[in-house]
């Protein structure tokens, strides 16, 4: 039982559930197109600030098993939370339906982030796997950090669209105080040695 | 100190998550009325279509009829509108206010 719930391919299907529901769902014709966009929208920023969270907690809490069975499964985190984007977009298109209506909202705030945090994403998808780890050396752990200014472009995104800040501050803001902790440990670390 | 770090972000980020609103729905609200009084959602859809509207989808959201649509020049928007007189209160394209009658 253990070892099947430890397999990677049962993580991931963890990971796919809420699409599997959200998607069976639209397909039976209880959830509209629309109605598609928000949840998987939010899975996908979700899913991107767990693999986020993730190394400024080991650095906070150090080495903890419970934390090194998430660390292990962090790609697919972040891959998932490319597949909600996905997800998000494609749904987008069908709501839509036509490229006209498409780009004549393009310029608006709460689009044109969605649009930028979505090409930033692509990238960091298509290179996680060893092959390109192996493929960028240095280049690779550079290039993964444009998750920065695309969790950034995301918020954004989420606090335009729906001109409330609420629900995207409850994701993002424990996400930012893990990040901003982790920067103000780094000195105090230093000191260590200066004091006992 | 360096335990107090994660502790205190830990204890900051459990405060920050009920002070959040549960629902925040409805980008405006409308004085409550009476039902009685309230046009239909048919009729505001119907007025709406007339004057060149897609309408897609409709709901009550605020007290006031909240409708997903196109407007006649060809925005794909949100819009508010009182349930009594149909008037137009609120529209917004993806977030972005495009139009808010005063006072509400």
């Amino acid at each position: 039982m253990r070892t099947i719930l430890n397999k990677k391919l049962t993580f991931w299907l963890l990971l796919s559930l809420p699409a599997f529901l959200l998607v069976l769902g639209w397909w039976q014709g209880r959830i509209d197109s629309m109605d598609m966009l928000h949840p998987t929208g939010e899975w996908s920023a979700r899913l991107m600030i767990i693999a986020m969270a993730l190394s400024p907690l080991v650095s906070l809490l150090g080495a903890k098993p419970w934390l090194n069975w998430l660390v292990a499964r962090r790609r697919a985190f972040g891959v998932a939370a490319f597949g909600y984007a996905l997800l998000h977009l494609i749904f987008y298109l069908i709501d839509m339906g036509n490229l006209d209506d498409i780009l004549a909202e393009w310029m608006a705030p709460g689009i044109w982030t969605g649009w930028a945090a979505f090409g930033l994403m692509l990238p960091l998808a298509l290179t996680s796997n060893d092959r390109s780890m192996r493929w960028l050396k240095a280049g690779w752990k550079k290039l993964q950090q444009l998750v920065y200014p695309a969790a950034i472009l995301t918020l954004l995104h989420w606090i335009w669209v729906h001109n409330s800040y609420a629900g995207a501050l409850v994701h993002f803001v424990p996400l930012g105080l893990l990040v901003l902790a982790r920067f103000l440990k780094k000195p105090l670390s230093q000191m260590k040695p200066l004091g006992v | 100190m360096r335990k107090l770090i994660p502790l205190a972000i830990a204890a900051a980020a459990i405060a920050v998550l009920p002070s959040a609103p549960a629902s925040a729905t409805g980008a405006i609200k409308c004085k409550p009325t009476p039902q009685s009084s309230w046009k239909t959602q048919e009729v505001l859809k119907a007025k709406l279509v007339k004057e060149g509207w897609i309408v897609r989808k409709s709901k009550v959201d605020g007290g006031c009829y909240e409708v997903y649509g196109t407007t006649p020049e060809g925005d794909r928007v949100e819009a508010y509108f009182h349930p009594v007189t149909l008037e137009k209160l609120y529209v917004a394209r993806r977030g972005e206010v495009l139009f808010r009658k005063q006072g509400y």
